[in-house]
């Protein structure tokens, strides 16, 4: 079982994560990634740029239990996560996820459940710059709601 | 560390989020006796930060000593690392 969990500052290659994850292993029938970008719209004002703060050490461990929780839940060949960190422009890549299994639907739920466990679980804090004031990101209802599917369900296909 | 009489612990304070803009002011290192805990560290920052207690008793903050989420009952040591996290916002 392959496991890449990064937090940077620097960018990105989409073609070099995918193609990690596509060499792991010849029984890998499905690869499936997610980038996340900036947008530059945030409850309707222009965003000027957005910055992460983390906490070096503990972010990456919190990274960790999301990534093991979905390798107990689907067969898995590999997972990658990567999430940039500091100062990010609008368009800039924030995350990415990328999960290699034998099959589709066990990549597509396992990277399904990687972005919205990370959502609520990575030791992550937003500010955005909105014509120079600088504030802080407010954890969204939204996203504590996404869990509860995963938590309905206990399937694995 | 210190020599002042009764001082046997000195934790190291960290604010992060939204948290960090109220405490800007408050402390680095906390001088306590040794076996004190997260949530009387709180109540002794009352007096000076009244606002960044005000945050800091939202239900949603955990805390984490050393790097590992913590209880606010559970007692610190010297040298140790106490961390107050509000809600997470990645991805």
């Amino acid at each position: 079982m392959y496991r890449r969990v990064v937090v940077q500052n620097e960018d990105f290659d989409l073609a070099d994560e995918y193609r990690r994850l596509r060499q792991l292993d010849a029984a890998i029938g499905a690869v499936v990634t997610f980038c996340g970008l900036v947008r530059d719209c945030q409850q309707q004002a222009r965003i000027d740029s957005l910055n992460l703060q983390h906490y070096p050490g503990m972010t990456e461990a919190s990274l960790n239990e999301v990534v093991a929780t979905a390798e107990q839940r689907w067969p898995l060949h590999g997972v990658s996560v990567i999430h940039r960190v500091g100062e990010l422009l609008p368009s800039d890549q924030i995350v990415f996820v990328g999960v290699a299994s034998s099959h589709r639907a066990a990549a597509f739920q396992a990277a399904d459940f990687l972005m919205d466990y990370l959502k609520t679980h990575a030791l992550l804090w937003k500010s955005v710059e909105i014509d120079g004031q600088r504030s802080w990101v407010e954890a969204k209802d939204s996203d504590q709601r996404a869990l509860q599917r995963w938590m309905q369900s206990s399937t694995s296909p | 560390m210190t020599g002042a009489p009764g001082i046997s612990a000195v934790i190291k304070l960290l604010f992060f989020g939204r948290l960090g803009d109220s405490a800007v002011t408050a402390p680095e290192f906390f001088e306590a006796s040794e076996g004190l805990t997260a949530s009387a560290v709180r109540d002794a920052l009352a007096i000076e930060h009244p606002l960044l207690v005000e945050a800091l008793l939202e239900p949603q903050v955990l805390v984490s000593i050393d790097r590992v989420i913590a209880d606010w009952n559970q007692p610190l040591t010297d040298g140790c690392e106490l961390a107050f996290l509000p809600p997470v916002t990645g991805g």
